[in-house]
């Protein structure tokens, strides 16, 4: 009798929350819940994939397109959303983990493929990014996600900027279909040692997480994942250091040939011993972080210029590049009208396109610091670590470490403000 | 004797008055477009060519790409003395061939560069920042107002990615709209009332789940306004469903 008065209160609950949920909830309500949920994920790329448009709606730029920008200054070009928020997991960082009593919603195909399409059309998004909380189990999430955005590509044409999330545990054939279709996958290794992936997220496994990018890895090609995959670590829930991180993300890049690795700092939602209670998020550390991983990708540095396990923290009051710079002054001032590409690069505020045009112009005629100028190099940095044509901008005898450190500090102060999230341009 | 040298306001025309210019060996003291042209007692004005042929227009295009692409962007700036930048880059140009985007050092040639990677950064924006409403015959229509005249930029952009709808751009501040209707694109000058538009039923109903998207996905932890309208621009705004009531 306890059995069946058991199993009849467990249908009824079943039945109201399919009611509810799935019927009388309004599209706009169930976006709210599912963007809400989504936010906390970084990527909102849509570069590096050259989809075309096959007589239908839509194709990918190159270059990657920023719709909008949200209130917190990030870019919005992606339809960022969960198919659902109810998840079997309990990561303890997570918005969604199962014990916390939030509202929960789900997508039904179609009403995510009328809203995209509808906001396609009106050029809010350049795609979809679309992620889920886990019901059931992997196979069946991936089976909801891959059945979406097949409904996406085959009945409705589209021909648009798609990034779906990987679920950690899925079978590889489910991979495989889903790589077929979307442009960007990723998977989320969150925590960057094995030890807070344990303590905050247990019901993840890194070995899971690995076999997903060794995969896309192993098939990457124009029509699988063409715009190749990335990943997420949340800074500042464990008590991993920036040389930790660091190292991790080198890894990634090395072994698994990530496009990007994207950080994340850590908002306390929820409340747990494990968890550290933060009021603001370490946006600053964050900052620096994307500045160092932008070193790794474009710049040919290692960890271990920028790092050390004695000195495993980046400098607050310098970004890595400058900090590297007056730590080697012996290696400038560096020459601009002879020293090669790598050695430009090498010099605080000047990047690929500044290196690239110093070099093509420099061929032919001798550079000033007032060409510099007027070729678009910014100087604010880079004044103090250059020669041009054998000048100093200042006397020779200011050339010293006290000196460009403290005006270097001076300048990145009263820039702070407005520069700190410039970065997101390139995302 | 210097003169000021009048031209029509079309690309090809101007192209051809400089053509005469650069074969005549005559340094002008302006070029200006009549249209913004007020006649001036002590100004001597000269109109010398009213070709509007695309020959030499085509002949530059051949000559370099490259150069060609750089003062076409220079003449859909908001820059006041463009049209002369656009001579004296021209007059380089033919002197030192393609090397010429390299010599930064000549006045008109870093400002000829600064001055369309302004107008191309604008448009790559406005590829992004346009926001298309469905009107009731289901085809769609977005009012922009750029800075620059990016429109003509921007059109390939849109024929490539909405190639079976019919839409419109239309550029409130110069009167000058792009229909694309059954695959064919028409660059055409035309003055549209704001409210002489029909809107879809459906229309309400996705600006405000946009609207709602565009709250919910901004993280209150984070909220940087600064930033926000770094890389939006208040200017762009009242185009902007999402933040045209902000204002």
């Amino acid at each position: 009798m306890v059995k069946i008065g058991n199993h009849l209160f467990v249908t009824i609950v079943f039945f109201y929350y399919i009611i509810n949920v799935v019927i009388l909830m309004s599209k706009e309500e169930k976006l709210q819940i599912l963007a809400d949920s989504a936010k906390y994920d970084a990527s909102c790329s849509s570069s590096g994939s050259h989809r075309k448009n096959n007589n239908g709606i839509g194709n990918a730029s190159n270059c990657g397109i920023c719709h909008s920008f949200a209130s917190d200054g990030r870019c919005i070009s992606l339809l960022k959303i969960l198919l659902t928020n109810c998840c079997i997991f309990d990561c303890k960082y997570c918005l969604n983990r199962k014990s916390n009593n939030i509202k929960r919603a789900i997508f039904a195909p179609e009403e995510i493929c009328e809203i995209t399409i509808n906001f396609y059309k009106r050029n809010y998004i350049e795609g979809l990014f679309l992620s889920s909380g886990i019901i059931k189990s992997p196979d069946y999430t991936m089976e909801k996600i891959i059945e979406t955005i097949t409904l996406l590509r085959k009945k409705y044409h589209f021909n648009g900027y798609i990034h779906a999330k990987a679920i950690p545990g899925c079978s590889d054939y489910l991979l495989k279909k889903l790589g077929l279709l979307v442009d960007r996958l990723s998977v989320n290794i969150e925590l960057p040692s094995k030890s807070s992936l344990k303590l905050l997220a247990p019901n993840k496994d890194s070995d899971k997480i690995s076999h997903i990018m060794e995969n896309v890895k192993n098939n990457q090609s124009s029509n699988f994942v063409p715009a190749g995959q990335s990943t997420q670590i949340i800074i500042g829930a464990s008590n991993d250091n920036d040389y930790e991180i660091m190292k991790r993300s080198e890894g990634l890049y090395n072994n698994y040939r990530l496009k990007r690795v994207f950080y994340s700092a850590y908002i306390s939602i929820n409340k747990d011993k494990n968890l550290p209670s933060l009021i603001s998020p370490p946006l600053k550390r964050e900052h620096r972080l994307y500045q160092a991983d932008f070193l790794l990708r474009y710049y040919h540095y290692h960890v271990d210029d920028l790092l050390s396990k004695e000195n495993p923290s980046f400098n607050v009051l310098l970004d890595p590049k400058a900090n590297y710079a007056i730590n080697h002054l012996n290696e400038f001032p560096k020459e601009v009208n002879k020293v090669s590409y790598n050695d430009l690069l090498k010099i605080p505020g000047i990047g690929p396109k500044s290196a690239q045009r110093i070099i093509k112009s420099r061929k032919f005629y001798t550079l000033t610091m007032e060409d510099l100028k007027k070729m678009g190099v910014v100087l604010k940095r880079a004044k103090y670590f250059i020669l041009c044509n054998g000048k100093y901008f200042l006397s020779q005898e200011y050339f010293q470490k006290k000196f460009i450190l403290d005006n270097l500090v001076l300048e990145d102060k009263s820039a702070s403000d407005t520069s700190s999230k410039q970065l997101q341009l390139s995302l | 004797m210097k003169y000021i040298y009048l031209y029509d306001g079309t690309f090809n025309n101007l192209l051809n008055t400089i053509e005469i210019l650069l074969k005549e060996k005559k340094r002008p003291e302006n070029i200006l477009s009549n249209i913004n042209y007020q006649d001036n007692l002590f100004n001597k004005c000269v109109t010398i060519t009213n070709s509007n042929t695309n020959k030499y227009r085509i002949g530059v295009y051949r000559y370099s790409k490259k150069i060609y692409n750089i003062i076409y962007a220079v003449f859909l700036s908001c820059e006041k003395n463009k049209e002369l930048i656009i001579y004296y880059f021209l007059l380089n140009a033919f002197k030192h061939g393609e090397k010429i985007i390299y010599l930064t050092n000549l006045n008109c040639v870093s400002k000829s560069i600064k001055i369309a990677r302004y107008v191309h950064h604008e448009a790559h924006k406005m590829k992004g920042f346009i926001r298309f409403q469905e009107l009731k015959n289901k085809s769609f229509f977005a009012i922009i107002e750029p800075t620059n005249n990016i429109l003509p930029l921007i059109i390939h952009h849109f024929e490539q990615r909405l190639p079976n709808e019919n839409w419109f751009i239309y550029d409130k501040k110069r009167d000058l709209i792009n229909i694309y209707y059954n695959h064919h694109s028409y660059l055409v000058n035309f003055h549209i009332k704001n409210n002489s538009l029909l809107y879809s039923e459906d229309e309400k109903e996705y600006e405000k789940l946009w609207q709602t998207f565009f709250k919910t996905i901004g993280i209150e932890k984070r909220k940087n306004y600064q930033c926000q309208r770094n890389f939006m621009p208040k200017k762009y705004w009242n185009n902007l469903i999402e933040m045209r009531d902000e204002k």
